[in-house]
Order: C-alpha cells, then sequence, then structure tokens
C-alpha cells in the first residue's frame, strides 16, 4: 500500500521551566491519497501539535516523515509546507480586500519561481514588478472568483473587506486560500470551530470535494462524525488508537489494512 | 572663528540641575515615577560630558591618531552596551550585530564624509572626527533600540500571522518583512523627523555651535545639511543591517517560528 504521507517516531516536547514536558512519543501516522482522517482527543491531548509537526511548524517536535516515498530532508520547509498545508484554526486574512486576501500566498517566493531559475532576494527587491502584482498575474481575480463559486462561496464578493466577513464566511476565504495552492495534503486543525452547524457542514463539504480529486486530509474535530472520513484517529495520553468508520457502522480495529475502502 | 563664545560658571551649571530637580520633584508628585531617572540621567550626563571635555582635550594636545583610535573604540563599545540596555525584550547574542552595523555605518561616514568632502589636516584631526562620530553613534544608537525593540514586540504580536505566513510556504525572511519594515519606519522617525524641522524648529547642535562661536551661518548651514543627511542615510543602513542580522533569532534553522521571551 502506497501512502502519500507517512510519519514515523513523532515526538513533541516542550520545554518547561526545570523539566520538559512530552506530549507525545514515538507515534506513527499515514494516510493515502483522496483520504480524509478526523484526528480527535480531548483538549490538551496535542492534537495541534501533531498537526504542526507534520507541517515541520512545530520547533518542539521532531520524527521522520517522508511525502511520496521522498523524505522531509530532501525539500526546503518551504517546499514541505506547500505540499504538506497546515491550516489554523484561526482564520488570519491579511490586506484590504478578500481578493488580495487570497492572493497572500502567491506573493511568496516558492510560488514565484519563473522557470527553474530562482530569483535571489537581491534581484527580486528590485525587481520592477512588486509581489502583489505578480501573484495577481499567477492567480487572476476570474480564476479566484470561479473557484469560489464551485465550491458554494457565491456569497462571498471578492471586494470586501476581509474583517467585514461573517465567522463563517472568513474560515471559508482561509479554507479557500489553501485550497488554491494545490497542497497534497491538507492539515485542517479544527476549522469548523466556531461555526454554526450550517457553515460547518458547508466547510466540511468543500473539503470533501477536493478530497475526491486526490487530496488527503487530516481534520482535528470536536464535532460528532459526519461520515465523511474514513477513519477516526484518537490522541490520548500520547497515544493514536484508530477507529476505521464503514459507512454509519463503526468497527474498532488495530488493523491498518481492512479498512481502506470504507470512504463514505 | 573670531573666538566670542560665552562660557559659563559652575553657577550655570547648578541653574541646570535645579531644573532638573524641579522637573523631577513634579514628576514624584504627579506620581509619574520617571523622577529619579530623570535625575540620575541629568547627573551622569553631566559627569560622561566634563569627561569627555578632558579626553578630547588631551587627545587634541596629543596629537597622536592612536588616542584618537582608542577613543572611537571605547565610543562605539558604551554604544553596543546602551543600545542593548535601552533595547526592551531583545533575546541575547545581539552584541555582535549591533557592533557590527555600527561600525560599518561609522567606516562608511569615516571615510565618504570626513575623509573625502571635509578632508581635514590631520587626517584624524580629533576636533572633528570625535564629534562627528558621537553624532552619528548617538543617532543611530537609539535607532537601533528603537528598531531591535519594536521588532521583537512586533514579531510577538504578529505570531498567528507569521504562523500563517510559514503555513503557507513563506520563508522565514518573508514571514518577518512586514516587522521589519514596520520596526525600520519607527526606529527612523526622529531622524526624518529631525530633517524636516531643520532650520524651521530647530537649530540643530553644530550649526548653533558654529553660529554662537562667531562662524559664517552660511557655511554652518552647509556643515549642517551634510551632517543631516548623512547621518539619515547612515541610520537606515544601519537599521537595515541590524535587521537582516537579527530577523533569524525569531526562527529555528527549519524556519520555525521560535517565540523570544519578552
Amino acid at each position: 500500500m502506497q501512502y502519500v504521507f507517512a510519519a514515523s517516531g513523532m515526538t513533541c516536547e516542550v520545554p518547561g521551566t526545570d523539566s520538559s514536558r512530552t506530549i507525545f512519543k514515538g507515534l506513527c501516522f499515514a494516510i493515502e491519497r483522496g483520504e480524509i482522517v478526523d484526528l480527535v482527543g480531548p483538549s490538551g491531548s496535542g492534537k495541534s501539535s501533531l498537526l504542526t509537526a507534520f507541517a515541520q511548524l512545530n520547533p518542539h517536535a521532531h520524527g521522520s516523515m517522508e511525502l511520496e516515498g521522498r523524505p522531509a530532508s530532501e525539500f526546503t520547509p518551504q517546499q514541505w509546507r506547500s505540499q504538506v498545508a497546515y491550516l489554523p484554526q484561526k482564520a488570519l486574512l491579511t490586506g484590504s480586500t478578500v481578493d488580495e486576501a487570497i492572493r497572500l500566498p502567491w506573493t511568496l517566493r516558492i510560488r514565484n519561481t519563473t522557470g527553474t531559475s530562482r530569483p535571489s532576494r537581491l534581484s527580486r527587491l528590485f525587481s520592477r514588478q512588486s509581489p502583489a502584482a505578480q501573484a495577481k498575474a499567477l492567480l487572476p481575480s476570474e480564476r479566484i472568483r470561479a473557484t469560489l463559486d464551485s465550491i458554494g462561496c457565491e456569497d462571498i464578493d471578492l471586494d470586501r473587506a476581509p474583517h467585514d466577513l461573517s465567522g463563517g464566511q472568513a474560515a471559508r476565504v482561509s479554507l479557500a486560500r489553501t485550497l488554491l495552492t494545490e497542497p497534497k495534503v491538507l492539515l485542517a486543525d479544527e476549522v469548523d470551530a466556531g461555526l454554526d452547524d450550517e457553515n460547518a457542514e458547508k466547510v466540511a463539504a468543500i473539503m470533501a470535494q477536493y478530497a475526491d480529486r486526490g487530496m488527503s486530509i487530516v481534520r482535528i474535530r470536536h464535532r460528532p462524525p459526519d461520515g465523511r472520513a474514513s477513519r477516526i484517529v484518537a490522541l490520548d495520553g500520547g497515544a493514536l488508537t484508530e477507529t476505521y468508520t464503514n459507512s454509519q457502522k463503526i468497527s474498532q480495529s488495530n488493523n491498518r489494512e481492512d479498512g481502506q475502502e470504507a470512504r463514505a | 572663528m573670531s573666538g566670542n563664545y560665552y562660557s559659563i560658571d559652575i553657577w550655570g551649571l547648578l541653574v541646570a540641575l535645579a531644573m532638573v530637580a524641579v522637573a523631577a520633584g513634579i514628576s514624584s508628585l504627579m506620581r509619574m515615577g520617571i523622577g529619579r531617572t530623570l535625575l540620575w540621567s541629568a547627573c551622569r550626563a553631566l559627569l560622561q560630558l566634563c569627561a569627555m571635555g578632558f579626553i578630547m582635550a588631551f587627545v587634541i594636545r596629543s596629537g597622536n591618531p592612536w588616542f584618537v583610535l582608542l577613543l572611537i573604540a571605547f565610543m562605539l563599545i558604551a554604544a553596543v552596551q546602551i543600545t542593548l540596555s535601552r533595547a526592551k525584550g531583545v533575546p541575547k547574542g545581539l552584541a555582535g550585530p549591533v557592533l557590527l552595523s555600527l561600525v560599518l555605518t561609522m567606516l562608511i561616514m569615516m571615510s565618504l564624509v570626513t575623509e573625502l568632502v571635509i578632508r581635514p589636516h590631520p587626517w584624524y584631526a580629533p576636533q572633528l572626527v570625535v564629534p562627528l562620530t558621537g553624532m552619528l553613534l548617538g543617532n543611530t544608537v537609539s535607532a537601533l533600540a528603537v528598531g531591535l525593540s519594536r521588532f521583537f514586540e512586533s514579531m510577538r504580536e504578529r505570531r498567528d500571522e507569521v504562523d500563517t505566513l510559514l503555513a503557507l510556504g513563506a520563508t522565514a525572511w518573508e514571514a518577518a518583512r512586514p516587522s521589519v519594515v514596520s520596526s525600520i519606519r519607527l526606529g527612523l522617525m526622529p531622524t526624518t523627523a529631525s530633517l524636516a524641522s531643520a532650520g524651521i524648529v530647530t537649530v540643530p547642535g553644530m550649526m548653533a555651535g558654529q553660529i554662537i562661536a562667531g562662524g559664517d551661518p552660511i557655511n554652518a548651514a552647509k556643515y549642517q545639511f551634510m551632517m543631516l543627511a548623512a547621518i539619515a542615510a547612515l541610520t537606515l543602513l544601519a537599521d537595515s543591517v541590524i535587521m537582516v542580522l537579527a530577523y533569524r533569532k525569531c526562527f529555528t534553522v527549519l524556519d520555525q517560528y521560535q517565540p523570544v521571551p519578552a
């Protein structure tokens, strides 16, 4: 079985005032192409720490990870994070319009390399085109509009100010921003927290749409299972236990192989 | 020079100290809690200025370039210490970068402004080199202290934004850039303000000194302009250099955000 993403020996130790506290140690996890896995567990059990560790964003965590069979050490941190994308719980939208907020990832160098030559910081500093203009060329408003419409976000105007959006709209814009970067693995950290059921359902439906196209998604959730995940993984006391969901029937198993086709 | 400068006696100093003491008294009445610092700083300034006067008199009389260099080296080290003690919430290990940016700007100042434009005789003329260095350092020290404090404060405030940027594939520099820009802007504000107000609101120290000493006001103005312009440019340079050297303190080798304790 070929996993898109595999991690082993994931350990997180937070340094304290006199001794360090171990959040989890030696965890293994893997996800297939197009699979949705829910990560559950009591608050403070380290779910977010695990996801940020997967995205190499957690300075207190380490472990060995592979993306499509290639070890993480072969990627630069930026290359890794553009493929294994962590979506934070708080929707943080920068800029003066929704348009600009969604275009933020394209102002970054990782998506701005023309051809094979990596522009140096100096040449970027003196290039005539501003990062915003480059981003606009790479991701025109029409494409943003079309994508938002296709995932049921017709209600979000691109020229609105991000802070005028409702919580549900902001969450969907933040999700769309990361989805448009087309990562292979999406690590969604409780993006439906603070949303009403209707908005939570919208967010879940958008993610399912991308999973159907091959994106692997790990979701931290506190809501009851919505039948979209093929597996539910519980993190508690520093250990991971897996539960396979088979349509409506939930069966407990420690064997990874037998729940593969069980996506609802 | 016609040499008709105005000397003040010991009573002049006492009047100045009394003014500070009254200000300190008012602040303690209003419980602003800065009276002690004000008084202490004033006494310190008096001692330091007198000491500098003696030392400069000695260096000028000796006519030895090594004494000039030694004095400048001492000023540099003191500048590093003052920068780091005035910057709040800044991580350890910045003495090297601060010294480097100060030395770099000072060398440019010495070579360009002093030796290329003014061309004093002898080349190390202490009555020129030492005050010019002092003016530059005084300005860069406050710009660096403000810039560094603001940078690390801004990085703490922007924590979530930095994490979001990194998660979207930003490099450490890209994630830190907004903080770098805002801190350089803030650090440079007094400098640009002094440029804009020069001659209208303020008659800057150097020009005032030359005019009081009986110099030609036009000449004094030319001198002063060159100093203000050079100092503004070099302060921006010093601030940029320190930011490039210091921003990495907020990140691990894997470009992960690492909070710097306040």
